[in-house]
């Protein structure tokens, strides 16, 4: 991927006598090797799609955009020499949304970068890392989110669950003991007094260490909850979810992450009828159909987990370009950050934009429910996520956090 | 009170499932003198080739077939890569051992990709057994610990009644007098190896369907299954047996206990100001449950450091 | 003697002048490399000098960094510790977690010292998220390099230059311990510990002061880490950076001095280079251990350094280059085997595959029909001609050597 930067710059060389304007180069820094590479991996894919689309319609003021990929090797260390070196070899914007922490370490990369290189700033568009704080107290000019955050996630499933019938007045809170989690956990308290249900009995737990959860269950059980609402994800929900079937306990699992891939395969009927708040899901209506039938025609699959999330950040992005296509020359950071927030796109789901005030996306939610009478089936097993109702976006928005104090450039 | 005999009962099997897996690795580490960072792979390779059998031999005879596969394994990776670094001493041995776990875990994720595969607990095993306080007991987790039993209940039967136990346990501790005496001490070596890596992969066979079969399972059994040898003694099969059930039940409890260090002080009226100081005062057990064995490793490392079974040096 | 200094001067001078030498992004690798070659010196202090092996090194590391993080945020490079000087709360940091680690490690010995460390370093992975004013929960604590000394510390050039001085200081001062009385007392730590005792020596003592230098100077890389991403993270607590520094140690050899530095250095950039490369980086990482720890048991540069000093056996240079070629063949049917094995499994492949057939595999600017046997007869054909061409070229050797003797 660096080759194909060289190369294409030593042919703009010798581009004999005219004067074009350098492709805008873009870096997507991941997690694309090591134990937690299967998330990075999806970001890739859905990445390529959508640049793949954007080139495929003009590129940028003439010149394709050229992506480019660093493997980050699954740690903050490895971001932050990545960052640096898709900067050196020339990248403008740096994509990245596996996880959290490293979110946290790029976005911070980036501002230290700008700050010492005032007039050669670049961008960071967070397409997933959904802790509270990276639009909150971290929060700087020249990053975006463009996932929804631990509020979104759960202010929405919470109004929907209860909208639809779906949520008992015993909620039961189980999450993972870190930013993320312990975020979830606050917001599911908060909400309980508006939308209407008690917190019986909240747990954090340590991530991706346990095996047995059948202690958690027996809490559960002794609480008499019949909603758990929780943020994990990976093994952490999986075996939650299988050990809460074993029990024949009588619970519906509310989520953000039910979808990931192997969940719905390995749990079978066991996730039968539990909730998620999604982005995406190709069964909304005909436009949705049509997107994920293009990326099964284009990746050989429909769009899964967080595919559907980094194909909308992008499209935000993409539109943000055709906004600045009328110019010449290259592209500045601050002008591409500022055409994000002036744009606003209508993807299959319904209108997206970019907040100014702290650079958190306002996208549309879908509540979905795990049925085998959906039409879209995941992990090649007899069920798949059926929408029940979809939310626009100034009906899913959160509330600008008053952490935030962006220093905006004149 | 069904509550407590729940969480006990929890506690038991998981430590069984430890049990399992620790086994095969407290035998050689016996034999060896060096921990295997590999034996946790052993089980993930087991949980694997399990998955890819039960389509076509059906349950029963793939968590048969499966051990048997893993322990073909075991016996070559002894022979052809263990026997050669033995003489470079225990480091080598042990960075051999971790080279091999990363191997392992590179190529299941090259041949069945980087998330979790559809190992299930078939439909005819798939009931509940008993119920208790409200909540149904599934069958599998008691098969889980029967199994776990009859392992133990074999290998100290062999270790000890057997003929075979004795040239075994002879060759652990005096190898080169056993040679001497005319066995074949390499070839022992080789089925211990072999039979240790065979139950590491009878675990994963079991436990995987249950638990989730992905390509981290090895990373995430790994460290626990190094402190129940280490706390049991190291080379002791009831040690391992006694450890394993220690830390099962102890996590199994503590996941209950909301109390904090803060609650502590309470009785001795700080508790204000432990409060107020947060941090680890204000931590409770109950989040803590996955780091207790490592509290209780290092207590016995610095008290009895041969473990609650093992031989004094 | 004299040769010996002309190597370390050369060596010295190409290290100050590299970032006029090298593009930015392999600046910032070499910065990668210094870290990794003081850490593995520290460690081999411990490791191969003292003979004790640690499993939990990460710990100090980790110490080290969150300290000078801390340290950077409360002096903002002014004061009593501008930013030149950070390291050496590193440094103090270290020594004092691993003069208190180090009294209860030393207490046993062999596996049990080194289980001790392990359960130390896990317990202090485990507790730190937990502890977030210390540790920042999971995205750590960060902080910005302030400048000081007329330096901005801004440019990853300056960045290098500060590394390269406290690397090259400490493993100076390392190398120069060996010397000491003190230094040669650890080699006994190693060697025979009754017989230390036998001496008069409190051999705890002494063990418990090599463990709080290794750590010290452990904490004096984490220092430097710290200082170059401008961050630090719980994640410099986990097992698998202990790992690592260990892998590093016994690949460059742990019993000579410079081996660890150099091991730690190549497999740093091994990993630049090839992570980018090829998705399977990690696969031949976990060979080039195997077979390294199988092959070379002296390391890299020990073995090296026993060729040289003809301790392996006569050696013409003839056979090294044939066993080189050799391996240089194994290992691009290795390569080309496990890159088709890995393409032929991947998802994107079943995707096409369900388009139409069983369509080819694009590698290497050539196309691979997927059951046609030249496909897989390729790579086996170069991986036998590889081994089979070593194991010809050792015979030859071996016969060699006997019809001399």
């Amino acid at each position: 991927m660096m080759k194909r930067f060289l190369c294409c710059s030593a042919i703009a060389l010798l581009g004999v006598g005219e004067v074009q304007a350098e492709s805008l180069k873009v870096a997507l820094v991941e997690t694309l090797s090591g134990s937690q590479a299967s998330t990075g991996l999806l970001y890739r894919t859905g990445v390529n799609y959508e640049i793949s689309k954007i080139n495929a319609a003009g590129g940028f003021r003439g010149e394709p955009v050229e992506l480019a990929e660093y493997d980050n090797q699954g740690g903050p260390i490895g971001a932050a020499d990545r960052v640096r070196a898709a900067i050196a070899d020339g990248a403008r914007v740096i994509l990245q949304g596996s996880s959290s922490a490293v979110a946290g370490q790029v976005s911070e990369d980036v501002r230290k970068y700008n700050l010492r290189n005032k007039g050669s700033e670049v961008a960071y568009i967070n397409m997933g890392g959904e802790a509270l704080a990276l639009t909150g107290d971290k929060c700087h000019f020249y990053a975006v989110r463009t996932s929804p955050n631990a509020a979104i996630r759960f202010q929405i499933l919470t109004k929907g669950m209860k909208e639809l019938g779906l949520l008992g007045d015993k909620v039961y809170s189980i999450n993972q003991n870190y930013s993320w989690g312990i975020d979830v956990q606050n917001i599911i308290k908060e909400q309980a007094e508006a939308v209407g249900y008690t917190v019986v009995g909240e747990t954090l737990h340590d991530v991706n260490k346990i095996q047995d959860f059948s202690p958690y269950v027996a809490q559960i059980q002794q609480s008499d909850a019949d909603t758990v609402l929780t943020g994990n994800w990976s093994n952490d929900l999986l075996l939650l979810m299988k050990s809460v079937a074993d029990a024949k306990l009588n619970v519906r699992f509310g989520t953000a992450f039910l979808d990931q891939p192997g969940n719905i395969g390995n749990a079978g009927a066991v996730a039968e009828g539990h909730i998620l708040a999604g982005v995406f899901n190709p069964e909304l209506n005909p436009a949705s159909s049509a997107l994920a039938e293009d990326y099964k025609a284009a990746t050989g699959h429909y769009p899964v987990y967080v595919e559907s999330t980094a194909i909308f950040g992008m499209q935000l992005f993409g539109a943000a370009l055709k906004s600045l296509d009328k110019g010449n020359g290259d592209v500045s950071a601050k002008d591409i950050i500022l055409a994000i927030e002036a744009t606003t796109i209508q993807t299959p789901t319904g209108e997206m934009s970019m907040r100014a005030e702290d650079h958190q996306v306002e996208l549309p939610m879908i509540i979905q429910e795990v049925s085998k009478d959906a039409a879209f089936k995941v992990d090649g097993s007899e069920y798949g996520f059926k929408p029940l109702k979809a939310y626009s976006a100034a009906d899913s928005r959160d509330l600008v956090q008053a952490s935030c104090q962006m220093k905006r450039p004149e | 009170m069904e509550q407590i005999m729940f969480s006990l009962l929890n506690g038991v099997i998981y430590g069984l499932l430890l049990f399992m897996v620790s086994a095969g690795l407290t035998l050689i580490f016996g034999m060896m003198g060096v921990l295997n960072f590999a034996h946790a792979s052993f089980y993930m390779v087991g949980a694997y080739l399990a998955y890819t059998l039960q389509p076509l031999t059906g349950f029963w005879l793939a968590i048969v077939i499966a051990p048997l596969l893993v322990a073909t394994l075991g016996v070559f990776v002894e022979r052809f890569i263990l026997r050669r670094v033995h003489a470079f001493g225990h480091a080598h041995e042990l960075l051999v051992t971790f080279g091999l776990a990363v191997v392992i875990a590179e190529v299941i994720k090259i041949l069945y990709g980087n998330f979790p595969v559809d190992y299930r607990v078939p439909s005819s095993l798939n009931f509940s057994a008993f119920s208790l306080g409200g909540m149904e007991y599934p069958f599998y987790r008691l098969l889980m610990g029967g199994v776990a039993l009859v392992m133990f209940i074999a290998l100290y039967l062999l270790l000890t009644r057997t003929r075979v136990g004795i040239v075994v346990r002879a060759a652990i501790h005096r190898p080169r007098m056993v040679e001497a005496l005319g066995h074949n001490v390499p070839i022992v070596f080789m089925s211990i190896f072999g039979m240790g890596a065979g139950l590491a992969g009878l675990a994963g066979a079991i436990a995987g369907a249950f638990y989730t079969t992905n390509p981290n399972m090895a990373l995430e059994l790994g460290i626990v299954v190094f402190v129940v040898v280490v706390v049991g003694g190291l080379g002791s099969m009831e040690g391992a047996m006694l450890a394993s059930l220690l830390i099962g039940v102890m996590t199994s409890l503590a996941v209950s206990v909301n109390a904090s260090l803060a609650d502590l002080l309470d009785t001795f009226g700080q508790g204000e100001w432990a409060r107020e100081v947060g941090g680890v005062m204000t931590l409770q057990l109950s989040s803590l449950a996955a780091t207790l064995p490592f509290f209780l490793m290092l207590l016995i490392l610095l008290t009895r450091p041969s473990g609650l079974m093992g031989e004094k040096e | 003697m004299m040769k010996k200094l002309l190597i370390v001067a050369i060596f010295l001078t190409l290290l100050a002048a590299l970032p006029a030498l090298v593009a930015e992004s392999m600046l910032n690798v070499s910065v990668q490399m210094l870290i990794a070659a003081l850490f593995a010196t520290a460690f081999a202090l411990l490791c191969g000098q003292a003979g004790m092996l640690s499993f939990g090194h990460a710990a100090y590391f980790g110490v080290g960094a969150f300290a000078t993080v801390h340290a950077m945020n409360a002096f903002g490079g002014e004061g009593l510790l501008p930013t030149p000087l950070l390291p050496l709360v590193g440094a103090l940091m270290g020594l004092v977690v691993g003069l208190g680690a180090g009294y209860f490690s030393t207490k046993r010995t062999g596996t049990y010292f080194a289980m001790i460390t392990l359960a130390l370093a896990e317990l202090l992975h485990s507790l730190a998220p937990h502890m977030r004013g210390l540790f920042g929960g999971e995205a750590g604590i960060s902080s910005f390099r302030m400048p000081a000394w007329g330096f901005e510390f801004g440019s990853i050039t300056e960045v290098y230059y500060l590394v390269l001085f406290w690397t090259v200081l400490c493993i100076a001062l390392l190398w120069g311990l060996t010397f000491t009385p003190f230094g040669r007392l650890v080699l006994g730590l190693r060697e025979n510990t009754n017989r230390l005792q036998f001496l008069g020596y409190n051999t705890h003592v002494l063990g418990t002061l090599v463990f709080a230098l290794s750590a010290a100077f452990t904490g004096v890389a984490g220092g430097l880490q710290a200082i170059h991403i401008e961050a630090a993270n719980y994640v410099f607590l986990d097992a698998h950076i202990s790992t690592a520094v260990l892998l590093n140690t016994f690949i460059g050899g742990a019993k000579v001095f410079f081996g660890p530095a150099i091991g730690a250095a190549t497999m740093v950039f091994f990993g630049h280079i090839t992570s980018d490369l090829t998705r399977s980086w990690l696969l031949y990482q976990g060979v080039i251990f195997i077979l390294v720890m199988m092959y070379l048991p002296r390391g890299i540069v020990g073995e090296t350094l026993a060729c040289y000093r003809g301790k392996a056996g006569a050696l013409s240079w003839m056979i090294l280059l044939w066993r080189f070629a050799g391996v240089l063949v194994a290992s691009t049917g290795f390569v080309l085997a496990v890159e088709l094995i890995q393409r032929f499994f991947s998802t994107d492949y079943k995707a096409e595959r369900m388009a139409d057939g069983w369509p080819s595999i694009s590698f290497a600017g050539f196309d691979w029909a997927p059951f046609a046997l030249g496909t897989w007869g390729l790579p086996l054909v170069l991986i036998t001609a590889g081994i089979g061409l070593i194991i010809y070229i050792n015979r030859r050797g071996a016969g060699q050597q006997e019809a001399r003797t």
